[in-house]
């Protein structure tokens, strides 16, 4: 307490002593004479100088009286649905000359409200996490800096043999495809958490549905979102799958429900799971999505899950794949973005 | 002319297998000309106070209807996302040894020796080697008790066969 003291004092004395006498003293004086020297470039008009409407004016102010004579006038009222704007049910084709409004009009079928909520983890992004980010990722070039000329990301053939001709180009080295390019980071384009994938393949509802029906209630308890089914692209012999039959299902989180759930996984759920080292430090798509597993013991430590456990059957809540989708072009910056939001990486990190 | 207007042969054949099909459509499939603006279905979310075992709390939206949610184990206080923190730290407190005197007393074989060692149990093999024997002195010695005191040989034998199974366990 004294050391804090001390530091106060020693730093209000050097501020006193930073600023030279003459600036204090100008200062003082801009303070002091505001009231005098500058009535000059206020305007003179005020809506405070403006009389109040006069007496009969007020005595035959009656808006509610108004609306019934014009009621009146009209004869009856007209019912809400015949002078609202509804929204087709159906798109019938761009020529069509009832045309339904954008998702984004409150009167369209698809609009959703919102947001409501500034969630916690998307204020300390904005906040803190990002502007860190930029700090990190940020190269200083002097000015009239050019950069280097790279060479072509695809390779050409050299023409060694008459087949070279008319050839796509060649693969870069190391690579079957071209991976993504890494634009210097701006603060336009800070890595920022996209969509997060949340999946559960069920490989009990080949047998019996039942199970898909619970991987669906528990994945929306989780995420908020409405749950998508997904069926059996082809068929595996070994583990019994066949091709169109429902085994999986999916929730897209976006928005406020996204940063809600990384928020409770993060603070809540991934804490509480036992003998947990983190997120492998391999994971990852290197492209900037990471993902990793949790078993049916840690999904029933989600406080949705937990509050009425009981309305599960036992042993058919499923283990989940989340997946979080970042802008970020490598590994490396998701890796650094998810850190920085609180998920622990163990091991060797791959990039 | 004439060859527009269908034979009265193939019309009564085809009509109704279409007018059968068109409601199908209606029920099942989605017509081409006319593409259904679904309204979204979004579940129901209430708004949570969530306190954190350190006693820091925030709100979000969650589907549960619960309004508070107090949490014992989390991020606060979670030596994963702590790692310098004493406090966390699984450490036995025991200063005056009466601990280590209890487990002597009346802890597993093999506890007792690791302690009474105080070594880092998982250098050496032959430490491992050695907690194995008295392992099975424990349960040899457990069968003769039971010998002893004139007990049916099959108890026995079943102790022996469990403790080997034991062994090649591990």
């Amino acid at each position: 307490m004294a050391l804090r003291d001390l530091s106060l004092q020693s730093a209000r004395s050097l501020r006193k002593s930073s600023f030279p006498r003459s600036f204090r003293f100008r200062y003082n004086v801009s303070r002091n004479a505001s009231t005098t020297t500058h009535d000059q470039d206020l305007e003179p008009s005020s809506s405070l100088s403006i009389p109040a409407p006069s007496s009969d004016l007020v005595k035959d102010f009656d808006p509610a009286e108004r609306a019934r004579k014009r009621r009146a006038e009209l004869g009856r009222e007209l019912p809400p649905s015949r002078y609202r704007f509804r929204s087709p049910k159906y798109y019938r084709g761009p020529l069509h000359p009832h045309q339904p409004p954008p998702p984004s009009d409150p009167t369209s079928r698809q609009f959703i409200p919102g947001p409501f909520s500034l969630p916690r983890l998307e204020q300390t992004y904005h906040s803190t996490i990002a502007p860190d980010l930029m700090t990190l990722a940020y190269t200083h070039f002097p000015p009239g800096y050019r950069a280097p000329p790279k060479a072509p990301r695809l390779r050409s053939w050299d023409e060694t043999s008459p087949y070279h001709k008319n050839r796509p180009l060649r693969a870069p080295r190391g690579h079957t495809v071209l991976p993504l390019l890494r634009p210097p980071i701006t603060w336009q384009n800070v890595p920022r958490l996209e969509r997060v994938t949340v999946h559960a393949m069920v490989r009990e509802a080949l047998e019996d549905k039942s199970h898909l029906h619970v991987a669906r209630m528990v994945l929306q308890a989780i995420t908020n979102v409405r749950v998508t089914t997904h069926r059996a692209k082809g068929s595996v012999v070994g583990w019994g799958l066949r091709e169109g039959r429902q085994v999986s299902v999916s929730a897209e989180v976006n928005g406020g429900d996204m940063w809600d759930f990384v928020g409770k996984c993060v603070d809540m759920v991934l804490p509480r799971i036992k003998d947990w080292q983190g997120v492998k430090g391999s994971s990852g798509d290197s492209s900037g999505n990471i993902a990793w597993g949790l078993g049916p013991a840690d999904v029933a430590l989600f406080p949705e899950v937990e509050v009425n456990y009981n309305m599960y059957p036992p042993k058919m809540i499923p283990g989940l794949h989340v997946i979080l989708h970042t802008t970020a072009t490598n590994d490396r910056e998701a890796r650094l973005l998810l850190s920085a939001t609180g998920i622990p990486f163990y091991g060797k990190q791959v990039n | 002319m004439s060859r527009h207007i269908p034979s009265a042969t193939s019309s009564p054949l085809k009509r109704p297998i279409s007018v059968s099909r068109s409601c199908k459509l209606v029920h099942h499939t989605q017509v081409r000309h006319a593409t259904l603006l679904k309204r979204p279905k979004r579940p129901y979310t209430f708004t949570q106070l969530v306190t954190l075992s350190d006693g820091s709390t925030f709100i979000h939206r969650t589907t549960s209807p619960i309004s508070v949610c107090k949490s014992a184990k989390d991020i606060r206080n979670s030596a994963l996302w702590h790692p310098s923190s004493q406090k966390l730290l699984n450490v036995e407190e025991d200063e005056a040894g009466r601990l280590r005197a209890f487990r002597e007393r009346f802890g597993r074989g093999w506890d007792a020796e690791a302690v009474a060692e105080n070594e880092d149990v998982r250098e050496g093999e032959e430490k491992v080697a050695d907690r194995d024997e008295s392992l099975l002195d424990l349960i040899s010695g457990f069968g003769q008790e039971a010998e002893a005191q004139g007990q049916a040989k099959g108890v026995r034998k079943a102790a022996q066969k469990s403790g080997k199974g034991k062994m090649g366990e591990k």
